[in-house]
């Protein structure tokens, strides 16, 4: 990483140097500030470094993570197909709310995590349907979508329950793996919600279709030149429809995750979800369309989150708000840094067929 | 044995139009046939219609004899026609072999991995077959041009055409580029395959094809051997009267200088140097010519000089005064006029009628606008007279910019911007696009200006254009000027490998000129290297 770091410092122009340069400095701090912590334990360095070096905190970044980057792979696939889904947070609104109506009504929390990922991938078919059949403008199609489900979710609980949050139902529990649980710090990773197991999962599937398969190639071609994929055969239609409800499905199971590991939906003002949608797009886009990239840089995101909690909890002589902040003070500087993100050369263009 | 293609009496109509009428073309197997016309003759209608992006209103395709009935190119495809298109059907950051097995890609695992290494296979083996020179690992937008065309080739290849259709091949190439491709079309007719070039350039038709149909205003006005015909018979064919293929030149008769520009550094918006350290003088009464392959940063120094672009280092002095920094109003007002290289997106608004499109740059001009308030009545006067004076058909200043061809519209373009009165002409691509007629008119306007005292900076990528009326060309590739020379004391060839980035002197062997070496010699080179080699 520090090699990495070097070549940037250098001005060696290459593609990935601001990104190596930026992810070189965070591993450079946390190294410093773990040094540091091991020096002057009872200094505010020496807090932040138990802080990031806790089971629990690992922990806590890996369930935050969860719905962001289920939410940023499903953007991957919209936009690299060449549809910007800017809707994600909605979908994950309309899933974590669908996903805890049906585990109340049915008692099944596998029920309902199908039942919120079918909600959400609904939403994102009609999206679909606004934007590839009637060509509407992606943005403002996709700002309906977080607005719809903004108003929806909130209003069904209310009419349901006589109340914007719902009553809490059973949670999806967790999954341990023997042995590996017990390892220290990284026994997180195998004591974990199944959703946790399944975000790996979809990680994993994401690259492979990416990287391995004809149709993520058609993905591709479609966002990039879809005009090249339409003379090669194969309708760019088809495959954009196909990209954007796989971006439903995958938002779906972010939303459904998020509501049913609390066993709630809260539903007041910016709702559970408060965001997370959109950190997805800024995670993804930081991690260049690649879906490990996009899982790490939500790990970064949701770890900077975990941190400000406890610390908010510990109390180290900076108001709260300041701290509440720190997560989306660097997304800000993250965008800023990496500044030039390869956008599909077609993202958010319509394409239609020649006649 | 019946012809490979033959379309039988191809009618075309569109609401209002008819495109193609009554036309037959006949093409042997194994020959490259030549389809001539200007712009809007109807070549690539009929084209479109053998590739089964049309449904013809009557008439026939037949492929051996085999009459045919093309609903979508997904049939022609599979009836064994490619197509390519002007503008490459590729995908940039995908690699080459990527782009060719594009929606055809073999597969492994039942279909749920692509079998990459196959793909690779056979690529290269086709590649082989053909003896094209090609990269099966990188990317596209890492390739030149040439390759991008080879791997276009390829692609209609992989996917078992055996009647190849090339719309304007040779636009976007350099003379050796098209040696090239020439030698690859011979290549393939050899092994059997029957192409189809579409094209507006009669050299090339004759040089390229053993026969050529010549299309005019949708009709087909001729069908002739390539070996025996001349230049002058086939321009009459196309423009249906005789036409002055040689513009008459005349000595410059070179005045004070009227622009001069200095070291000047143009960043892109990658901050790439697009222009790097460009110095030349343009003198009242002669056209200094500017050749070079597109995108070696003519286009950033043209929007550089008129005001479009900022400068990032250097100095440019028009009638004596520093404007390095004057805003792109001020410019017009003191007398530069400026031809764009995109006339649909910098020169007309497409969507506005010519009165108000001739108003375009004049805007806030006296004459037009007393009192700030806009004159309609004098800038219809002005655009009658532009319409009147450069020929612009149809003759109707209401008639929306769109509505008119690319060869009219240019001359509306070229219309305005003379009538300023310019002290300089800076004229990117003027007859890009443009019908054989209109060319041959607007060559003779410049002419007439430079005659005037005007100075004119002229940018093109053909070559026989900034030939025949620079008095003196600078070459440019990668941003520097290679060399300034004199169009008439030059070869085309030379004039290829300074385009190509070779280095005057670098032929002799000093100062390691083969590494620039263009590629359509690569015996030369490979001696230099091995005689070299051999020195040390």
């Amino acid at each position: 990483m520090s090699d990495a770091a070097g070549d940037g410092e250098g001005g060696f122009v290459e593609r990935y140097s601001t990104r190596a340069l930026f992810a070189g400095t965070t591993v450079a701090a946390v190294v410093a500030l773990l040094v540091a912590g091991l020096l002057f334990p009872d200094s505010l360095a020496g807090t932040l470094a138990a802080v990031l070096t806790s089971e629990n905190t690992l922990a806590a970044a890996l369930r935050l993570s969860v719905p962001i980057a289920f939410a940023a792979l499903g953007g991957i696939f919209a936009e690299k197909s060449g549809v910007i889904n800017i809707g994600l947070e909605g979908l994950l609104i309309i899933s974590a709310f669908g996903a805890v109506y049906v585990t109340e009504v049915t008692g099944g929390v596998w029920v309902g995590f199908v039942a919120g990922v079918v909600a959400s991938t609904l939403l994102a078919a009609l999206f679909a349907v606004v934007t590839i059949k009637f060509r509407a403008d992606q943005i403002i199609a996709g700002l309906a979508v977080w607005l719809i489900a903004l108003g929806l979710a909130p209003f069904a609980s209310q009419v349901i329950y006589n109340s914007p949050n719902t009553p809490t139902v059973q949670t999806m529990g967790s999954i341990a793996v023997p042995v590996l649980e017990d390892l220290p710090f990284f026994g997180a990773l195998f004591s974990a919600s199944p959703t946790v197991y399944l975000l790996f999962l979809a990680v994993f599937c994401s690259w492979y279709v990416f990287e391995r398969t004809a149709f993520g190639r058609w993905i591709r071609a479609s966002g990039e030149n879809p005009k090249a994929l339409d003379t090669a055969g194969v309708s760019v239609t088809h495959v954009r429809y196909a990209a954007v409800i796989i971006s439903g499905v995958l938002a779906g199971m972010g939303g459904a995750a998020l509501s049913l590991d609390l066993g709630q939906f809260t539903g007041n003002g910016p709702t559970m979800v408060n965001g997370k949608g959109f950190i997805a797009i800024v995670a993804y886009l930081f991690g260049n369309y690649n879906p490990v990239g996009a899982f790490l840089s939500t790990m970064l995101f949701a770890g900077l989150d975990a941190v400000q909690t406890v610390l908010q909890l510990q109390g180290i002589g900076v108001p709260r708000q300041l701290i509440r902040i720190t997560p989306f003070v660097v997304v800000i500087i993250v965008l800023a840094l990496v500044g030039r993100t390869q956008l599909p050369e077609a993202a958010g263009d319509h394409y239609e067929t020649e006649e | 044995m019946a012809s490979a293609v033959h379309l039988d009496g191809i009618t075309k109509r569109f609401p209002g139009v008819v495109a193609n009428d009554d036309v037959d073309l006949e093409v042997e197997r194994g020959t490259v046939h030549a389809l001539l016309g200007e712009n809007g003759a109807g070549k690539t209608t009929l084209m479109n219609v053998l590739y089964g992006l049309y449904e013809p209103t009557s008439g026939e395709v037949r492929l051996d004899g085999e009459p045919q009935a093309f609903r979508s190119p997904r049939d022609a495809i599979d009836a064994g026609i490619g197509m390519i298109h002007q503008h490459f059907m590729l995908v940039d950051p995908m690699t080459v072999t990527e782009n060719i097995t594009l929606g055809n890609e073999p597969r492994k695992w039942g279909g749920l991995a692509v079998d990459r290494a196959g793909a690779r296979e056979a690529v290269v083996e086709l590649a082989d077959r053909y003896g094209f020179d090609v990269d099966p690992d990188a990317r596209i937008e890492d390739v030149s041009v040439g390759e991008q065309q080879r791997v276009e080739i390829l692609k209609a290849l992989y996917r078992g055409a055996d009647v190849l259709i090339l719309d304007e091949p040779t636009a976007v190439l350099t003379p050796q580029e098209v040696d090239e491709l020439f030698d690859v079309l011979d290549e393939l007719t050899a092994q059997g395959k029957t192409i189809i070039f579409i094209t507006h350039k009669l050299g090339e038709a004759m040089r390229a094809a053993d026969d050529i149909t010549v299309l005019r205003d949708g009709e087909k006005v001729g069908a002739v051997d390539a070996n025996a015909t001349s230049q002058e018979e086939l321009a009459e064919l196309m423009v249906g009267r005789e036409v002055l293929l040689d513009v008459d030149h005349g000595a410059a008769d070179a005045g004070d200088v009227v622009a001069a520009v200095s070291d000047v550094v143009v960043e892109d918006d990658r901050d790439v140097r697009a222009v790097d350290g460009v110095s030349f003088e343009v003198r009242a009464g002669e056209v200094f010519g500017i050749a070079g392959v597109d995108g070696n940063g003519q286009s950033e120094l043209v929007e550089a000089v008129t005001g479009l672009q900022e400068v990032d280092a250097g100095e440019i002095r028009f009638r004596g005064e520093d404007v390095t920094s004057t805003s792109r109003r001020e410019r017009i007002d003191s007398g530069m006029a400026y031809i764009p290289e995109d006339r649909q997106e910098r020169g007309l608004v497409m969507e506005f009628d010519l009165v108000e499109n001739g108003l375009l740059g004049s805007q806030h001009g006296r004459e037009f606008a007393p009192n700030g308030r806009i004159d309609w009545g004098d800038t219809r006067a002005h655009a009658d007279a532009i319409i009147d004076e450069y020929d612009v058909r149809p003759p109707n200043a209401d008639a929306e910019a769109h509505s008119l061809s690319g060869g009219n519209q240019q001359k509306f373009i070229v219309g305005r911007e003379f009538e300023r009165d310019p002290e300089l002409v800076v004229a990117s691509h003027p007859t890009r696009g443009v019908d054989v007629g209109s060319i041959e008119f607007i060559h003779e306007r410049l002419l007439e200006l430079r005659q005037q005292g005007v100075a004119i900076l002229l940018v093109s990528s053909k070559l026989e254009e900034v030939q025949g009326l620079s008095d003196r060309l600078a070459v440019v590739y990668e941003g520097e000027f290679i060399d300034v020379v004199d169009p008439d004391e030059t070869t085309e060839e030379e004039l290829g490998l300074l385009m190509a980035g070779e280095r005057p002197g670098d032929g002799d062997g000093g100062g390691g000129g083969f590494e620039t070496a263009s590629e359509a010699e690569p015996a030369p080179s490979t001696n230099a290297d091995a005689a070299d080699g051999e020195e040390a």
